[in-house]
């Protein structure tokens, strides 16, 4: 059943991307050059949708959080190469799968290059592990664990900034 | 430049939100990167058993008999799909510069050649993967349902990512005016 649902959000997840211009490489480098705000306004959408309901369901108890350790440097680190990967190739790991589905075949040559990634990560892990992820690890830290308050009067503020900032702040910036 | 999406970014944006709450209270919130992992394992267990073994990071995510395909890879093979028929119901309305598998902004600064852009597509890829790996995540376990859990970890993978990224996208375009 759990495999069901899985399939069935992946759909949905996928044809938003697709549907959301989310594949395209020149909606992701012209957000990159500060050029095009739409997938930006995106994600800012969908990060003040998600908070807002996500802790609103942590109040029933009804939440299953998923929250990644904080180790600073491999974080900081794997963000800044992920972030190199992301301006080069113009998909990201999930973008590229969608990519493919329609049959950019710029997206699979992604697809093979993230599986070797992968795999060359797999060879460096124990180095990096000694490195970068076990120094430095504060564990599942949020915002709610740190300030010590209720998640839900984050998630209002934090989510109405987002909100705000994607309809009525930000604009398409072109010369 | 600016012929739109299919879908404006408000639709996409909140339909996004949506599903990640559906997500978070059905099962778990949503995640990509991990699933490259899991099909490296599963391949490796087949075609080179013992490295696969002994490798601590490959162990972790799957077994010679049990691949761990699980909630995450049935997702990721649900977006191959729900990107397929979304294509073939929708594909005729896609604006002309996001089809193809060479995008003319691309063509315009680096060139026909299609080797260099394929070239391009996979060191990418690579740094994208070694990156999320190392961090944790990607685009959507980080930064979309990360940074709506209100991690601290979420916040730091989205503001490195993103500074390091706009940084590489002005260097590879700096000598045009987008």
């Amino acid at each position: 059943m759990t495999l069901l649902i899985g399939f069935l959000i992946g759909c949905a997840f996928g044809a938003i991307l697709y549907l959301g211009g989310a594949s395209s490489y020149r909606r992701i480098l012209g957000t990159l050059l500060l050029k095009d705000m739409a997938i930006i306004k995106l994600m800012m959408t969908a990060i003040g949708v998600g908070s807002l309901g996500i802790y609103l369901l942590d109040m029933g108890g009804l939440a299953n959080m998923s929250i990644k350790p904080a180790y600073v440097w491999g974080v900081l680190v794997g963000g800044i190469i992920f972030g190199i990967g992301w301006a080069v190739s113009g998909y990201c790991p999930g973008t590229c799968i969608v990519g493919a589905s329609e049959g950019k075949k710029d997206a699979v040559f992604t697809i093979l290059g993230a599986l070797t990634g992968a795999f060359l990560f797999s060879l460096a892990f124990p180095v990096l592990e000694e490195w970068l992820i076990k120094p430095a690890n504060f564990g599942q830290v949020t915002m709610e664990s740190m300030l010590g308050i209720d998640g839900i009067w984050i998630a209002i503020p934090f989510s109405a900034a987002l909100l705000f900032t994607a309809f009525f702040v930000l604009k398409d910036n072109y010369e | 430049m600016n012929d739109k999406s299919i879908i404006s970014w408000k639709a996409a944006g909140i339909s996004l939100g949506l599903l990640l709450i559906l997500a978070t209270a059905l099962v778990k919130p949503l995640g990509v990167s991990t699933q490259f992992v899991v099909s490296d394992a599963a391949i490796l267990h087949q075609v080179a058993p013992e490295f696969a073994e002994d490798n601590t990071y490959l162990s972790k995510y799957g077994e010679k008999t049990d691949w761990g395909i699980g909630y995450g890879w049935m997702l990721v093979l649900g977006m191959l799909v729900g990107g397929a028929i979304t294509n073939m119901l929708f594909g005729k309305k896609r604006p002309e510069a996001d089809k193809g598998s060479m995008p003319p902004m691309w063509k315009q600064n680096f060139g026909e050649s299609r080797l260099k852009r394929n070239a391009a597509a996979f060191g990418g890829g690579v740094l994208l993967l070694f990156g999320a790996r190392l961090a944790g995540g990607c685009t959507s376990g980080h930064m979309i349902s990360g940074i709506s859990q209100l991690a601290l970890s979420s916040f730091i993978f989205g503001i490195a990512t993103f500074g390091a990224a706009i940084l590489m996208a002005k260097f590879l375009y700096r000598k045009r005016r987008v």
